[in-house]
This record gives C-alpha cells, structure tokens and sequence, in this order.
C-alpha cells in the first residue's frame, strides 16, 4: 500500500507589499491583509478608489465588510451607483454582509435621488428587523412614484411584510392599476401576508 | 400547446414575484418552467440539464445578468447557444450594450405584460407566436 | 399524534428560498418533501403555528433556529465513502486533469477541511488505492483538517464504531481495518500514516495558508453556517488554498452560488464542482464586454 509519503513543507505566502502595487495576484495579498490593520479602512478605501480588477474589488468589499462599521459601509454605497452590472452587484453582497453597519445608512439610501439606488436598497432593508424594515418600506411605498423601486420594496415584504404593511400595499395598488405585474405582485405579497393566522398551539 | 410542453424555458432574476409572474404565464402557455436566482445557480441548473430558452435579469446578487451571459457564451455547447432574452428594469443604453455584447439575443425593459412575454418566448423557441 | 398543519408549495418554495440566501442550500423539488417534514418536525417541537408564526421565528434566528433547522439535513452522516460520486469524479476526472497540470514528480495533494473524525480523508486515501489507476505512480499527499483538535487527535486515532464503516465492504474492512474490541474497528498502521491530521480555522486566512496549495480540496457542509462576511473570507482563504485550476467539492445540497464568483463552476460525468480559474477569477473577463461600445 504505497500511500505513505513525507509531509512536504510548503514555504508560507510572501508578506503583503504596498496597495495598489504589483501585480493583481500581489494586490489580492496586500488588501486581504488591509483588514486586520489598524489603518485598514484607510488603506482599503484607497485601495477601492483606484482598483479596476474585478477579483481585487471583490476582496476589498470583503475587507469592508469584515471591519462591518458604517464608515466602512459608506465606502460601498457609492458603487451602488456604478453603471457597470458588475460592480452593483459586489456593492449590494458586500452590503448585505454587514447589515447592522447598512442600517444608519438605509433611511437615506432609500430617499436617494437615483432610482436605481433606492431599488437596490430595497434588498439591503431585508437585512434589518422585520418591524423596522416595514417601517422603511412602507414609507418608501407611501411617496414612491417609481414603478420598479415599489416592485423591489412589495418583493422584500412578500417575504418578511406584516399586517400593518396592507394599507400601503393597497395604496400602492391604486397607483399602479393599470400595470398588470404589478397587480400580480401585489396580489400575491398581500395573500402572503394575510395568510390565515391561527393561535400558538 | 403541444408544441411549447417539449419547451423547457429557465427563468433567472432574484425576485421572486418576477419569477411567479412569468412562471404563470408560461406555465398556461404550456411552456414548461424552471427558476434560478442568479448567474451562478443558472449555470449550475444548466450544466445538470439544459433548457431551450433563457430569460435573464440583469440585477442580481453573486453573479449579474451580463457576467452570467459571458460565461454561459463561453462554456460548451449546446448550453452555450441557448437563446437569452434579457428583461431588466435597466433601460440605458449601456447595459443594452453590454448585455448585447455579452450574448443577449434580445433585450425587453421591465415591465413586460405577460402576454408580451409568451409572445416573444414563442417566437425566440421557434414556435409560432 | 400530531396534527400537522399544511404547507402550501407557494410557502414551500417562500422557505426553500430563504434558505438558499441565508446559507447557500439548494433543496431542488425532488427534496422539497424532506423540507416539509422538517418544517412540521421543528413546528411541533417549539409548538409554533401557523406557518407564517414559524417563518417569522427561523428567519429572526432565534436561539440558533437556522442552525438548528439545517443540522437535520447534514449532522451524523459522517461514515465512509459518504457522497461516493464525489470520489468517482476525484478518480475518474479531477486528478487526471491535475496530473496533466503539474510537473512530473510534483506531489498531488488533497485537503478535507473540515475533516471531522477523518471518515473524510481515510475514505479518499481508500477510495483511490482500489479505484485510481495511477495511485502508485503518483505522490499522493492527503491531509485532513479541523478547527476542533480532540476531533483531529481523534482522526489521527482512526478508531471507528460499525455505523461509520456501514458504506463499505466486507472485503475493505478486512484490507484496511483491524478489530478493535467490541463493534470497533481501526484503520491499519499503513493507512493511518498516509493520512495527516491538522488544525485549521477556513476563516483565517494565517492558518489556511500554512498548509499551502492543493489540487483537490473537499469542504463540505461547513459554509452553510457561516454568515455572508465569514463566507466570503473562506471562500477567499479556499481560493489562495488552490492551485490554478484546482478544484473544490461542496456537499450535495450546497450551491457555490451563495458562497463566491471566484470559481467557475464544471460539470463531470458524476458530479458538479468548482474550479479555481487557471488565471485569475471569474470577472477577469468583465472588461472586454464593455471596450467596444
């Protein structure tokens, strides 16, 4: 039985150089080292501000979400913004990895300017407590006008959505009377929430 | 109906009142319906058992619409010449590109009535509309 | 006996959802039922109902219930030859690919992380000494790892009861195991010494880099507890663990898609796993779709 071998030694990984130097292999290293620094979050915003490796930015959302502050956070949410595909979609994981950090920041996301940003952080409100993400969501269905941000609030509440939040699916409901996903989706949401509901055994 | 039951469609967007309302249509259609929930579960789904037709969102969590098409363009056929139709709430004209770009046969902005949707869907499967 | 309340397919589909997104288990319809069952089990025993009551209580995670609710799909199955169509595809496709890779004389190395008691790695070392080919031409270096070091002293002990050899033959028993009082049995000497046993936390990158690169590495069943963050760091920590091009095997309900776009993901004749891209990660490619526009 020819199995049995030494166990090889393996020399351990070269020590982290500077960010935003060397090759994108020694840039992975050098970020991934970044959050176990006191300076980390400095380190990694710089990093974040000139990277353009997709696999590198990975790490440094990582990064940023390991430190978990709303500082860290906040260095996120402006890619949430990005026009590149890609880049939303590492914001908004790397966001939904640190939701305490996410929450101070979500009241605003939610009234943000750009559509796009307020339909992205729908998802991210899944991520609280379900009174205070109804909370939010139905006051963002309140004063909403645009169709897919309310289409992205009415999918996160389908899920987690309580009595309180029928009224302002309703409402909802009549601005969009003409839309037919939107009234399947409103449908749906609301029978999902009015579920019969019997007592605790 | 007899045509679009031999006509397996996978359904990719992480919403899941998107994926139910397109599932509805194309289930009385006759279409029969698969759903992932991103780039990454799609391909997984598609590697296990390939479909005729793709329908993919281009905002989701772990891996977006437009990485998925690349990679799916770049794996072995049949799965990589599957048609893609693309339905995003994106209606600018640079995902439109990079969705074409990456593979998309056609591209269709949210909202999508479902009648709309089953036609298109017939007509991508070959299939008289 | 106890009444069970109904479980609608739409609620059904509502919770194998939340799942996929809270811990990357894919429970596809085939498995639904087992879901089901589950669903009503935990309903009974915290005497929650209705559905909705208990979908509330999972997805707030109180006392540890995601925890509690996925253990019935993964704990005590840790025997021999566990998800043998893993070990087909290590022997029939992975290590060829990886031989082909490597310079000759190179060592190939396998990482079961986490090994637990060592069924794992003691399988693997089984399974390609009767079905690989090649396994005496090559090196084979086979090492198991562990956050919990009584498990790993255990391992190195490779001292296991009847349930744990109940996948294998008569006949592999009797090759590599001796009896060791009652209904025990342990693996042979030979056996024992082509295995080693290591601590090692997946979320800590110092402690995954000491054991340098791999070609194969089987980490089943432990992702799915970890929140995002601590997910994303051991998927990074499996990455720098691989060699380009090698590969890693999840368990059967686990869908890489929850853990890291940094694999790609292949398909072989007896299993799906993931592959460390020969250079650099899955986005590599995200610019060219945006240079001609």
């Amino acid at each position: 039985m020819p199995l049995v071998r030494k166990p090889s030694s393996q020399a351990p990984a070269a020590a982290p150089l500077a960010l935003g130097e060397g090759t994108s292999e020694q840039r992975w290293s050098a970020v991934r080292a970044a959050a176990d620094r006191p300076d980390g979050l400095a380190l990694l915003a710089d990093a974040l501000s000139r990277e353009s490796d997709p696999r590198v930015r990975e790490a440094i959302f990582t990064g940023l979400a390991r430190l978990a502050t709303p500082e860290s956070a906040a260095l996120v949410v402006p890619y949430l913004r990005s026009d590149d595909a890609n880049l939303r979609t590492g914001a908004v994981d790397a966001l939904r990895a640190m939701p305490q950090a996410c929450r101070p920041h979500l009241p605003t996301l939610l009234a943000d300017g750009d559509a796009d940003v307020r339909l992205l952080s729908c998802e991210l409100a899944r991520g609280l407590p379900d009174e205070e993400a109804n909370r939010l969501l139905c006051d963002l269905l309140e004063r909403e006008t645009e169709r897919n941000v309310c289409a992205a609030a009415i999918e996160v509440l389908a899920e987690i959505g309580r009595p309180e939040a029928v009224p302002s699916l309703v409402r909802c409901g009549t601005r969009f009377a003409g839309d037919p996903f939107m009234i399947f989706s409103l449908k749906v949401a609301t029978e999902r929430i009015a579920a019969p509901a019997r007592d605790r055994r | 109906m007899a045509e679009t039951a031999s006509k397996r469609i996978l359904v990719i967007d992480d919403a899941s009142l998107v994926r139910r309302y397109y599932r509805d249509a194309l289930e009385r259609a006759g279409f029969e319906v698969d759903e992932a929930l991103n780039g990454v579960e799609a391909l997984e789904k598609l590697l296990a058992e390939p479909a005729d037709l793709l329908i993919v969102d281009v905002n989701m969590p772990q891996m977006d619409g437009i990485t998925f098409l690349r990679s799916l363009r770049r794996q072995a056929p049949p799965i990589a010449s599957i048609p893609a139709l693309v339905i995003s709430t994106e209606a600018g004209p640079h995902d439109r590109r990079a969705a074409r770009t990456a593979g998309a046969n056609f591209y269709l902005v949210k909202p999508v009535a479902q009648d709309t949707l089953v036609q298109h869907v017939s007509i991508m499967c070959g299939l008289s509309a | 006996m106890n009444e069970v309340d109904p479980v609608s397919q739409e609620e059904l589909r509502a919770i194998c959802e939340f799942l996929y997104r809270r811990t990357g288990m894919l429970f596809g319809e085939a498995k639904r039922y087992y879901v089901q069952r589950r669903i009503s089990d935990r309903m009974n025993a915290l005497g929650i109902a209705p559905f909705r009551t208990y979908f509330a209580y999972l997805r707030s995670d109180a006392d540890g219930e995601v925890e509690k609710f996925v253990n019935a799909f993964t704990v005590n199955e840790t025997y021999f030859y566990r998800e043998d169509h893993q070990l087909r595809c290590l022997s029939s496709d992975l290590l060829a690919e990886r031989v082909r890779a490597k310079r000759r004389g190179e060592a190939l190395r396998i990482w079961s992380v986490p090994c637990a008691t060592g069924e794992e790695p003691y399988s693997i070392a089984i399974w390609l000494l009767e079905n690989w080919p090649e396994v005496d031409v090559q090196d084979i270096e086979i090492i198991g790892s562990d956050i919990d070091t009584q498990c790993t002293a255990a391992a190195a002990e490779g001292e296991y009861g009847a349930r744990a050899l109940m996948r294998l033959s008569p006949q592999l028993v009797e090759k590599y195991f001796v009896p060791a009082g009652k209904d025990r049995w342990r693996v042979v000497p030979e056996l024992r010494q082509s295995v080693q046993f290591s601590s090692a936390n997946i979320t800590k990158a110092s402690e995954t880099r000491q054991h340098g690169l791999f070609d194969v590495i089987f980490c089943r069943n432990v992702l799915i507890y970890f929140d995002d963050a601590s997910r994303r760091v051991a998927a990074e920590n499996l990455f720098e663990a691989l060699a380009p091009g090698g590969f890693i095997c999840l368990g059967h309900t686990e869908s890489m898609s929850r853990i890291s776009p940094l694999f790609e993901v292949r398909r072989f004749p007896d299993a799906i796993v993931y592959q460390r891209p020969l250079i650099g990660g899955n986005g590599a490619g995200g610019k060219g779709g945006h240079s001609n526009g």
